[in-house]
């Protein structure tokens, strides 16, 4: 596992966790299309609204850090005496945005009683 | 209901990159593997087919293993904190951030022993019988180089190198070897021999002298070599490079010369002539013979067999099976050569027979024989 660049200092990404799956609204896969928004309260709370739901979440900083690797090339085994297939680091996450609270869903109008 | 007047002012859209699946994976840091990739040094993840990947880093191997989890764990470049929000008052109100990737496991490293058996086994392959011998001129298939040792051991660099000293391997015409143990007697015989005609102290033999001595019979470099892992080197005040001889280390070398001539020996016979067989000047003692020879106690007359510990499984579970099976009730006096090597960092022999043995009484006398029925 090498650094990608080789130089200057490794990428910093945050990490989102999220309960459960994430599924295409329409069928297709994920790539192109949309999560959310992502927003944080003044207190630093971090909010995500995925489609109708409102989820809630806190910041951590994660007490040990993720390598993000990528596999470089295409050779599905390595030889034995040979080149191995190489991983590169592509960036460090030191911190997560736990969202752990169930999805609550966004009313938009909230009827009178009668 | 979310009040927009408790939110920051920017939002940022999320949504899946283009190449958001794939070989993009995460792997858990132990403490200070972090900041060696920060300072732009490098991990290697090691292991063939038939064996679980290891990752190394300059000086430290881990066992590597999936841990799942029910969440989904998105990896998100450029996303900001609320800290750098905060920080920069001009951040515009909409930042589109692509998410790179995703997953629902992630490695996770946990410090273990280096695999070092497979380097023995590997330079035992074609152990070293001198120049006159003809094999070496003929193949180099089973030859290898520090980089072929790296790629095909299971340990960190520091590690491996470490072991090649410890094994006192070297380096022939670029190639890491091992002696072949007849070989290595006679250039050691070479040297005592010398050592007792010129009447040198034990603690001080001259390298030059012994390098024009023996040099026309072996190759320098062996001379030397000998030297080096039978010695201890050093210079004197007059820039001149002597050896401290090794007691126990010949001793025990000379103990295994005799013992792999038979399935055991008589003990009190053996010791009479392993003494008689060591340089003049040295004292044998049996706790020179820890983890190479085991001595029968129970027998009538008691008896001494070769057992060395670098020949058995490397495998804890394996090594505990491997001797309750050579002998059913062990002292802990007598085990422990056989398992010190199995001991993680900060585990005791006692926590190992804690976990693998059982423990009773017999005669007055703690033993140790194994939790599970030998087939």
């Amino acid at each position: 596992l090498s650094h990608s660049s080789g130089t200057g200092p490794l990428a910093q990404w945050v990490l989102v966790e999220l309960q459960g799956e994430v599924e295409p609204r329409q069928s297709g896969d994920l790539a192109g299309s949309l999560l959310g928004d992502l927003h944080y309260t003044c207190e630093g709370v971090p909010v995500l609204i995925v489609g109708h739901h409102i989820l809630y979440g806190k910041v951590v900083q994660l007490e040990k850090p993720f390598a993000v690797l990528v596999k470089q090339g295409g050779a599905p085994q390595p030889s034995p005496v040979g080149p191995h297939s190489h991983y590169t680091v592509t960036a460090l996450i030191k911190t997560k945005l736990l969202f752990k609270t169930r999805p609550k869903p966004i009313i938009t109008h909230v009827p009178k009683k009668v | 209901k979310l009040n927009p007047a408790e939110l920051l002012p920017a939002a940022q859209c999320l949504s899946f990159g283009p190449r958001a699946r794939g070989e993009c994976c995460l792997l858990q840091l132990e403490p200070g593997l972090c900041a060696e990739l920060e300072a732009g040094r490098s991990l290697v993840i090691r292991g063939e087919k038939d064996e679980h990947a290891v990752l190394c880093s300059k000086d430290k191997t881990y066992d590597m293993k999936i841990a799942d989890t029910s969440n989904m764990l998105l990896f998100v470049p450029g996303c900001r904190t609320p800290e750098e929000l905060n920080a920069d008052p001009g951040s515009c109100d909409i930042i589109h951030s692509q998410i790179a990737g995703f997953s629902k496991n992630y490695w996770e490293l946990r410090r273990c022993r280096p695999k070092l058996k497979k380097l023995r086994k590997l330079l035992m392959e074609d152990p070293y019988e001198g120049p006159d011998s003809q094999k070496d001129q003929t193949s180099t298939f089973s030859k290898y180089t520090t980089e072929d040792l790296l790629s095909l051991i299971q340990a960190s660099e520091e590690e491996i190198l470490h072991q090649l000293q410890v094994i006192d391997a070297c380096k022939i015409e670029g190639y890491w070897r091992i002696l072949d143990f007849d070989y290595e007697m006679k250039l050691l015989n070479h040297v005592t021999q010398l050592i007792d005609s010129e009447s040198w102290p034990l603690s001080k033999v001259p390298l030059c002298a012994c390098l024009e001595e023996l040099g026309s019979l072996e190759p320098r470099e062996m001379i030397e070599h000998i030297l080096l892992s039978y010695g201890r080197k050093y210079v004197d005040d007059a820039g001149e490079v002597f050896f401290e001889m090794r007691e126990d280390k010949i001793c025990r070398a000379i103990a295994q010369m005799l013992l792999q001539n038979a399935v055991k020996f008589n003990l009190s016979e053996f010791e009479e002539v392993w003494q008689q067989s060591v340089p003049e000047g040295m004292t044998t003692r049996l706790d020179q013979l820890q983890g190479l020879a085991l001595v029968d106690k129970s027998s009538r007359p008691e008896t001494i067999f070769l057992l060395k510990v670098e020949d058995l499984p490397e495998d804890n579970q394996e090594r505990f099976n491997s001797l309750f099976g050579i002998r059913q009730k062990w002292t802990e006096v007598d085990i422990t050569p056989y398992i010190q090597d199995l001991c993680a960092e900060k585990q005791t022999v006692g926590a190992l027979l804690t976990k693998y043995a059982r423990s009773s009484m017999l005669n007055g006398v703690k033993v140790y024989n194994s939790r599970r029925p030998i087939s």
